[in-house]
């Protein structure tokens, strides 16, 4: 157990430079780990804190998990790694998962979701508050283009006509926020909030799950097939990661500190800001279940909303029978 | 002395540059703060030092081998296609194909398919190979006939007069190639960064300081991909400087050229190269779906994209979004490209009348390509909104730089004894443009016209996908959200069809008025 830990150590240090291919010696002795792939949906931020956690205290070597782990990007379609088979596991917005299982017979199963509450919502400028669905509108919102239909659904929901706010795309940058060319945009509550107070501006923000639009979000993704094939290191995964995500959360100010030099150099971000989304986005992961937990009610709550904007799931697109495995 | 005076103008033009951006820039006068001072963004670039090393090792790594590759690729395939002048024909279709495949549309499929460094490099080597390939194939047909018959007098073949008069007249032609395709290069290794998901690389940084709101980050990482690419470009400007001395001809020559068309050919052998131009690109996409075996959700060949825009049940939705979203893209296309064209021409014709002002605009024209469009944009929303005079100036600004090299080379080219003829006759500097230097750049603006059509319709592309949320990139943004990779296909193919129409028109015209006026065609 010492020896595979001390391993896995020793890879995750390597990984930090570069994906890292060289074997330790005693590799040859220890159980052989089976290799495992992880797609995460975006670069490395605060948002995958419980993964980098797990890698470095050895938890997914304790399970018998060689994990590899790969950041994401705008290019990157978290789906089409796993059908391509460049990744075992990975990390979706549960919308588009559904759509494609449902009108591309894509063949994935949910298994987890990493948030039970979506952290997107809508952010705007304490000094232009925009607290509410009918406050929008008149106003000018950005959105990301995938999006676009999320947000009409919430408007609809709450008796909005979409065509009393002024859409526009949005592309990952507060900037035109903070110099008031929009009144709110469509982001991560968790993360540009802190870009905002950065820059001298205070923000307000509502998340859509709060009205009405209640999706999960980092729903864990596998295809059918490896759910067949590698049920033991899925629940050996969803247990590793659990723990990681617990211990993240004992104190989400302690871990992002101490990646500076590692998960978190370069990415153009800084550590207050990953703090701070650590800490915001705590609430939205923890659950009484535990961490990944699918609820019943919570399932039915995420269908029902994906409903409102034509995508039609069911139930059988979840297997919560992992989850009971931990 | 002389050359030590204009030394001393071009630093003082600089300075003035630098120190109104500086004062500009401090006073945060332009779209409140969207232009840092200099000195805030080399402060940016000092606190982020210690980032840098890794993402510009990674970015140069990816975009040189990316420059060697489609480089050698071109030259090779360019005195391949002169040798063998029917291979162009047939090649003609997957050569422009190659050309004008949207790089954001490819992006995401190269990220999936291929893995590591692989779809950086192969991105880096797209945006060189059709560039140099022309290039070459442009010098080596624009070489001195009258030496080639000499060889030939003397009994010498094909590859005698490639080796010792086509090869040498070719170069400065290669080296101004090579110079347009060493921004490109890192371009396409930066795009492929930004959206491939890596840890380390200008883009993936690019990507990480976008949410930020850090302006000076992103003119920071602007203004090191413009050193990287400008001194690539610098090191061919030089060599091209000291080659053209040597190789240009020193007197005019008057002979005509062969009438297009090798007159060997058949109709019915034309018809089979025409057959071919058109089938390759087909072929080839087939082949590295087939070849890479990428599932056949993600991966659609040609018939899965007829199938999906026509026979599937999701066909009258996709048919109609195409169509809006066309509706909305080419006209914009259209006026960008004429005005990025105008402004090349112009500029590169009063390069001539006032040769200072080239060397001083260069710089800034090597910055808008150079500043990679991903970082820009976001900058020029802030100027101009996210209305139409965006999408124009995107287009323009990716138009107007191949142009105006591929022009300022045609037109320094013109022998100079004809200029001093149309000069000793008493022709002003205006007659002697009229009469001389602009007819002798036809054949190098038609070779800029089909070079600019596919950059055209990517600038649209690209400012859709990041500001307006219109037309056939905003299309391809949301397809690639909801998985539809149908219409992701469709999208890709379409555009280079589009491009591929436009270039066979703007090749039979400027057949017509080359022969017209005793030219030959700059393939």
């Amino acid at each position: 157990m010492d020896m595979k830990l001390s391993r896995r150590r020793f890879l995750g240090a390597a990984a930090a430079g570069a994906a890292a291919s060289v074997m330790p010696f005693g590799s040859f002795r220890a159980m052989a780990a089976s290799p495992f792939a992880m797609q995460a949906s975006w670069i490395n931020d605060a948002e995958f804190a419980g993964y980098f956690l797990g890698i470095d205290k050895g938890y997914y070597a304790e399970e018998g998990l060689d994990l590899s782990y790969a950041s994401g990007g705008p290019d990157v379609i978290p789906e089409s790694t796993i059908i391509t088979g460049r990744a075992d596991l990975t990390l979706t917005t549960p919308d588009t998962t559904i759509k494609a299982i449902s009108e591309q017979g894509a063949p994935f199963k949910i298994i987890g979701t990493q948030y039970q509450k979506n952290p997107i919502g809508i952010v705007s400028l304490k000094s232009n508050p925009i607290n509410k669905p009918e406050d929008l509108v008149g106003k000018t919102l950005a959105v990301p283009p995938v999006n676009v239909i999320s947000v009409e659904a919430m408007l609809k929901l709450n008796g909005i006509d979409k065509a009393d706010v002024n859409i526009v795309p949005y592309a990952y940058d507060p900037t035109p926020l903070i110099k008031g060319e929009i009144d709110a945009s469509l982001d991560f509550t968790t993360n540009v909030p802190f870009t905002i107070s950065q820059q001298g501006a205070e923000a307000t923000s509502f998340l859509l799950y709060d009205f009405g639009f209640t999706i999960f979000n980092d729903t864990v993704v596998v295809t059918e097939e490896t759910l067949k094939t590698k049920r033991k290191e899925l629940v050996g995964w969803l247990r590793a990661s659990r723990r990681g995500w617990e211990e993240n959360f004992v104190d989400p100010t302690v871990w992002p500190p101490k990646w500076a030099d590692s998960w978190f150099k370069g990415t153009g971000r800084t550590i207050e800001n990953e703090i701070y989304f650590n800490k915001a986005q705590q609430p939205l992961v923890e659950s009484p279940n535990g961490i990944f937990s699918l609820a019943e009610d919570d399932i039915e709550a995420c269908l029902t909303a994906l409903g409102q904007i034509g995508i039609n799931g069911s139930r059988d697109m979840f297997d919560t029978t992992l989850l009971e495995e931990i | 002395m002389a050359g030590s005076k204009q030394w001393a103008v071009q630093l003082r033009n600089i300075a003035i540059l630098l120190l109104v951006w500086e004062v500009v820039g401090r006073l945060d006068l332009i779209a409140d703060g969207a232009l840092p001072g200099i000195s805030e963004i080399l402060i940016g670039l000092w606190n982020d030092r210690s980032d840098y090393p890794l993402h510009v090792w990674e970015t140069l790594k990816a975009s040189g081998l990316g420059f060697v590759i489609g480089n050698l690729l071109g030259v090779v395939a360019g005195v391949f296609f002169v040798l063998i002048p029917v291979s162009l024909r047939v090649f003609r279709g997957l050569n422009i194909a190659i050309f004008a495949l949207p790089p954001i549309a490819i992006a995401p499929i190269l990220s999936l398919t291929l893995s590591g460094l692989t779809p950086r490099v192969v991105l880096a080597a797209l945006g060189c190979y059709f560039v140099t390939m022309t290039a070459t194939v442009i010098g080596l047909s624009q070489s001195d006939s009258r030496a080639a018959d000499l060889i030939r007098v003397y009994g010498g073949g094909n590859w005698l007069i490639m080796r010792m008069v086509q090869c040498r007249s070719a170069l400065p032609s290669i080296l101004s190639g090579l110079r347009v395709a060493a921004p490109n290069a890192v371009l396409g290794a930066i795009l492929a960064e930004f959206g491939g998901g890596g840890r380390w690389g200008l883009g993936a940084y690019l990507l990480g300081s976008l949410g930020r709101a850090e302006p000076e980050r992103l003119w920071g990482i602007g203004v090191v991909a413009t050193l990287i690419a400008g001194l690539a470009y610098g090191v061919f400007a030089v060599m091209s400087h000291r080659f053209v001395g040597a190789s240009r001809a020193v007197t005019m020559n008057m002979s005509v050229p062969e009438k297009a068309g090798d007159g060997s050919s058949t109709p019915l052998s034309s018809l089979l190269a025409g057959a071919m131009a058109v089938l390759l690109p087909f072929l080839f996409w087939w082949a590295f779906i087939r070849l890479l075996e990428v599932p056949a959700m993600i991966s659609k060949t040609p018939i899965g994209v007829v199938e999906y825009l026509f026979l599937s049940p999701a066909a009258q939705s996709a048919q109609e979004r195409l169509i809006a979203a066309l509706w909305e893209t080419l006209p914009i296309t259209g006026i960008g490209l004429l005005c990025g064209l105008s402004f090349a021409f112009l500029l590169a014709i009063s390069s001539r009348l006032f040769p200072g002002f080239l060397r001083a605009f260069m710089p800034v024209a090597l910055v808008t390509q150079t500043m990679p469009l991903v970082a820009l944009t976001p900058l020029l929303v802030l100027l101009l909104g996210r209305g139409t005079s965006l999408t124009l100036w995107v287009t323009i600004s990716v138009t107007f730089f191949p142009a105006f090299v591929i022009l300022a080379q045609g037109i320094s080219m013109v022998p100079r004894a004809t200029r001093e003829l149309a000069m000793a006759y008493g022709a002003s500097a205006r007659q002697e443009l009229r009469i001389i230097t602009i007819p002798a750049s036809m054949p190098y603006l038609f070779a800029a016209t089909r070079l600019t059509v596919p950059r055209a319709l990517l600038g649209v592309m690209i400012a859709e996908w990041l500001a307006t949320g219109k037309g056939l990139g905003n299309l391809l943004n949301q397809s690639r959200g909801y998985m539809d990779y149908g219409m992701i296909w469709t999208v890709a193919a379409l555009s280079v069809i589009l491009a591929v129409v436009f270039y066979q028109l703007v090749v039979v015209v400027e057949r017509r008025v080359l022969q017209r006026m005793g030219m030959s065609t700059a393939e």
